[in-house]
């Protein structure tokens, strides 16, 4: 009982409020009335009595409001009233309610945005099993970081085999294929699954099954694929019939057996997988017994869920146990590494960590909290102004019986409802402009956002919104509840003037704007630079007036030779067609996709043992390549129609290639094997210019090429140097391929400018310059809107003073400069600090900054005449209306 | 009532009021009469002490209160104790008895 009656008495004060306050009030009452009596007992005049028991009690409010705070829940029945309150008060001024929701809305959306890119790409956990069980395999080489290369199968069979601490290891390989259904194909994302893949991870089907437990590793099995959901939504309408029928991958015929389950989306946080196939499957540009039986050829990426129980370290211990067996084993290959367990969490956004991405994650949520730090300064002011206006009230209330903790509270509950209601139309922007960026697709990357809503998203906005509301909620709640009562009441209803501090904290305001402001402008002025730079980088080639158009004649069971003599046919009629400069074929194209790797193996140099012969990227072309790439041939010869299948193996290197492996010697007439060291030799024959072949802002790299004529390879991509725009000439050449071969699609038509926009090419600096503009520009309208409001409020206090100057004979100009000269004041003062923290800010992320310096005085000058400029108009607009006050209308005024 | 008194009372606030009411039941007023009778006038509890010490206490579950009539025929809340108001007391008056010993001896000693 004793327990319960605390309980008892605060659901009652819930249930029946009225009651119980009348009671209170009954209680507090008849104690003033035996009071009264006892005094009139003792001699007093009723007059005296009452007076004497009024001054015995102290306040009939008080006692109430005392006996209140030491009852149960107290806190919540307070909480309550204040939000009542507070809603009662917000709605009495919705139009200043609106701006202050709509501003904090800004600063907590920009920050909800870039939190849920960050928490889908990563801090999500996978949607399978115990997802914390699940870690990367990454090897690690000697010298070199983590993860640099894969596994080669043979080995990932013996850790598979051999580690008893995880309960399942399974392997992926990623590529991407052509798939067609009924006449239409298009690229997808591939992975290529070890059996046990989908068991492992413990995920489920949404239509169909998915592969059984030994499926997936025994060559020469049916092909069977399993589609990733969102390719099923997109391509097949969620059509659950699709799931039997037959289509074909890269011209092969595969039955579909199922569809992953919802919201599975592969092992990259950032890019959802189209479709699973058995790793058995495997398409690769080398003979599979190379793929199957080789230690040291290394593709797989290895993951594995750790047995119940076991921990990383004590995962990672067997791994080394294992690690060191090979290397005895099979010194040649397996010497040089070891192999760490990494949790797949921290092993994002790509399996094998990639810390930048992290870091500009980072910079990009400080870009965000700055906005709504610029927010909050503006809702901030308008709450000191408005504080200022209700110290009133909050005497009122303090003579009540309030306490002053009590009226904080009040002040404080007040602007945390106001930083909810934002935090809730945040988190809808938030999410809006989330699900824009999900809505993003590119060719080469199928790159995606899980935008999907979670608590986590959830408690990042509430987070942000309390936090707001604290520190928009609390100086001003500090100054009104700190006023002095009997100064204020008596006043009666005179404007009262703003004191020394708070003028003081508004004009810090206004230069903590305009600093944070500048800094938002320097960091979206530097990525907008780092956009350009990337632009005018040197590529090797020059890609204006270029149309690649890529096609795959194995798709349509088209030979070798036949496959030669329908390239040598369309590339003349190509050729023949008005507009046309030049035609040519390549494997792939710069910057449009991976280009092929293979070991590199040097005539007459030995492979020191426990060492892997370099990878080195390459491209297989024909003889007019590097006219209509414009690719410039720096010694030697180019390939010639004569490089065929019977012609001895040639080669032609780039700059890089030629220094790093023939250092003060002449490259030409030097020979190399590829892939392995038993290969025919190739000789180089010529040197090009470097260039850029995998992604725009790589550094330079060693890259040959080989005549496509000695190194056959079925989908090409058809290279055509226009004179006229290139884009005019799409339809004729579609024509020229449809009249030579009916059934053939193509897989991809683009100009090189529009391939350049891909993945690899511009478009990660394209996206960050346009987040971090829309970051900036917001930042500039919530500085823009803060000076002006603070300068146009200070004028209106000044109101009487302007009054008076005007009737003593103070011309307008000189009106217009007092008040604008104050506001200049705090606008330069504010391009000062800004100038310096933002230097001091882009220093510290330098490297994410691609080619340009943080000191691009070019971007601080634009920036700082941009905010000078802005903040000084934002100054003028209420200096000009100062100006135009009626001396007797001002002097009347209050 | 001065400084010393408020400090004196509260720690010993709760134990004078289950005091007062370990005889009968009485309404606010007649509490704080009672203390000061008790105390011979050392303690004086204002209405704006007494009453929140009051509900606490029924909150607590030492008290409980009814409304009746006083001497004069007004209404009035008297409060009055519960079983476990009384092992309150008893638990209180023992431990204020070895506190007030243990000062008391404190004292004497130097």
């Amino acid at each position: 009982m004793p327990m319960l009656s605390p309980l008892i008495s605060f659901s009652r004060r819930l249930l029946c409020r009225q009651q119980v306050e009348k009671e209170l009030d009954d209680e507090v009452r008849s104690h003033l009335a035996l009071l009264t009596e006892q005094n009139v007992e003792e001699g007093m005049t009723s007059q005296e009595a009452v007076r004497a028991a009024k001054i015995e009690l102290g306040g009939i409010e008080q006692v109430k409001e005392e006996i209140r705070a030491v009852r149960t829940g107290a806190w919540l029945d307070t909480l309550l009233q204040d939000t009542r309150y507070s809603i009662r008060m917000l709605t009495k001024a919705p139009a200043v309610t609106l701006i202050i929701v709509l501003t904090l809305a800004l600063g907590i959306g920009a920050n909800n945005a870039i939190f849920g890119i960050v928490n889908a790409f990563l801090l999500r956990p996978l949607p399978v099993r115990d997802p914390e069980q699940i870690t990367v395999l990454a090897i690690q080489q000697r010298d070199s970081p983590i993860g640099s290369s894969g596994f080669a199968y043979p080995e990932f069979v013996d850790f598979r085999k051999q580690a008893e601490t995880f309960s399942s290891i399974f392997a992926i390989v990623m590529n991407t294929v052509q798939m067609s259904s009924k006449g239409d194909a298009d690229q997808c994302f591939a992975n290529y699954v070890s059996r046990d893949f989908f068991g492992a991870l413990g995920v489920t089907p949404s239509a169909g099954r998915l592969f059984l437990p030994d499926e997936g590793e025994t060559l020469g099995e049916p092909l069977i694929a399993v589609l990733g959901y969102s390719y099923w939504q997109r391509r097949f309408h969620g059509d659950a019939s699709v799931v039997g029928t037959q289509i074909k991958i890269n011209s092969k015929t595969a039955t579909i057996i199922g569809v992953v389950q919802r919201r599975f989306q592969g092992m990259y946080s950032i890019a959802e997988t189209d479709v699973y196939l058995p790793l058995s499957a495997i398409s690769i540009d080398e003979s599979p017994n190379v793929f199957w039986n080789n230690r040291d050829r290394r593709g797989l990426l290895v993951f594995g869920r750790l047995a119940p129980g076991v921990g990383l370290r004590q995962a990672q211990n067997s791994l080394d146990v294992i690690a060191g067996r090979l290397a005895e084993q099979y010194p040649a290959t397996d010497k040089w590494f070891t192999v760490r367990a990494v949790p797949e969490k921290l092993a994002r956004p790509i399996p094998y960590a990639n810390r930048a991405f992290v870091a500009i994650s980072g910079l990009f949520l400080l870009l965000a909290v700055f906005v709504l730090l610029l927010a909050c300064m503006n809702v901030e002011n308008i709450m000191l102004v408005r504080g200022t206006a209700r110290q009133r009230e909050m005497a009122i209330l303090a003579a009540l019986g309030a306490g002053r903790a009590r009226l904080i509270r009040r002040m404080l509950t007040e602007s945390i409802v106001l930083a909810i209601l934002g935090g809730i139309a945040g988190m809808i922007l938030g999410a809006w402009v989330d699900h824009l960026a999900s809505s993003l697709r590119l060719r080469t990357i199928p790159l995606h956002v899980d935008a999907t809503f979670d608590w986590r998203l959830f408690a990042f906005g509430i987070g942000c919104a309390l936090a707001t509301g604290i520190i928009v909620g609390l100086l001003p709640a500090l100054r009104a509840s700190a006023a002095d009562v009997n100064s204020i009441l008596q006043e009666s209803g005179q404007r009262n003037s703003a004191g020394v501090n708070a003028i003081s904290l508004r004009h810090f305001l206004v230069v903590a704007q305009v600093a944070g402001s500048l800094t938002l402008l320097v960091a979206a002025g530097l990525f907008l630079r780092s956009l350009q730079k990337v632009q005018t980088l040197r590529l090797g080639f020059d890609p204006n007036h270029v149309l690649n158009v890529i096609v795959d004649p194995h798709e349509v069971g088209y030979d070798e030779s036949r496959t030669t003599a329908f390239y040598r046919e369309i590339e003349s009629r190509v050729r023949a067609l008005p507009g046309v400069e030049s035609a040519s074929v390549a494997s792939y194209v710069p910057m449009g996709g991976y280009p092929s790797t293979a070991s590199i193996f040097i005539q007459g140099r030995i492979t020191p043992p426990g060492q892997q012969a370099p990878l080195v990227l390459f491209n297989r072309i024909d003889p007019p390549y590097f006219q209509t790439m414009q690719v410039t041939l720096l010694r030697g010869r180019n390939f010639l129609d004569s490089d065929d299948g019977t012609a001895p193996a040639v080669a032609i290197i780039n700059q890089t290639m030629a220094s790093s492996f023939w250092p003060h010697e002449d490259p030409i007439g030097k020979r190399f094997r590829m892939r392995s060291d038993t290969a025919p030799l190739l000789e180089v024959v010529g040197v090009t210019s470097d260039g850029k072949y995998g992604t725009v802002n790589e550094d330079a790299q060693a890259f040959f090429y080989v005549p496509i004529a000695q190194n056959f390879v079925s989908k090409r991509a058809l290279q055509i140097r226009t004179l006229v725009p290139p884009e005019s000439l799409a339809t004729s050449v579609e024509q020229q391929i449809s009249e030579l071969a009916p059934d053939l699609s193509v897989v991809d038509i683009e100009t090189m400018r529009q391939s350049l926009e891909g993945a690899l090419g511009f478009f990660a600096f394209r996206m960050a310059a346009i987040f971090a503009g829309v970051i900036g520009m917001v930042g500039l309208i919530l500085a823009v809107v803060g000076v002006y409001g603070v300068v146009s409020f200070s004028a209106s206090q000044r109101t009487r003073e302007i009054g008076i100057r005007l009737a003593l004979g103070a011309t307008s100009r000189d009106i217009l400069h007092l008040v604008w000269k104050q506001g200049v004041r705090l606008v330069i003062i504010g391009v000062i600090v800004g100038t310096i923290a933002a230097w001091c800010l882009t220093r510290a992320m330098a490297h994410v900054f691609a080619g340009v310096s943080t000191n691009d005085p070019l971007t601080y000058i634009t920036v700082a005449i941009l905010m000078s400029g802005v903040g000084l108009v934002a100054c003028w607009i209420p200096a000009r209306r100062a100006m135009l006050v009626n001396p007797m209308v001002a002097l009347r005024y209050e | 009532m001065n400084s010393e008194q408020t400090n004196l009372l509260q720690g010993t606030l709760d134990l004078v009021i289950l005091k007062a009411l370990a005889l009968e039941e009485m309404h606010g007023l007649g509490i704080s009469h009672r203390i000061g009778q008790i105390t011979k006038g050392t303690f004086k509890v204002k209405p704006g002490s007494l009453f929140p010490a009051l509900h606490r206490m029924e909150e607590a579950g030492w008290l409980t209160s009814v409304w009746g009539e006083s001497a004069n025929n007004r209404r009035a809340k008297y409060y009055q104790l519960t079983k476990a108001g009384r092992r309150q007391l008893e638990a209180e008056t023992k431990r204020w008895g070895r506190i007030s010993l243990a000062i008391a001896r404190a004292l004497e000693a130097s």
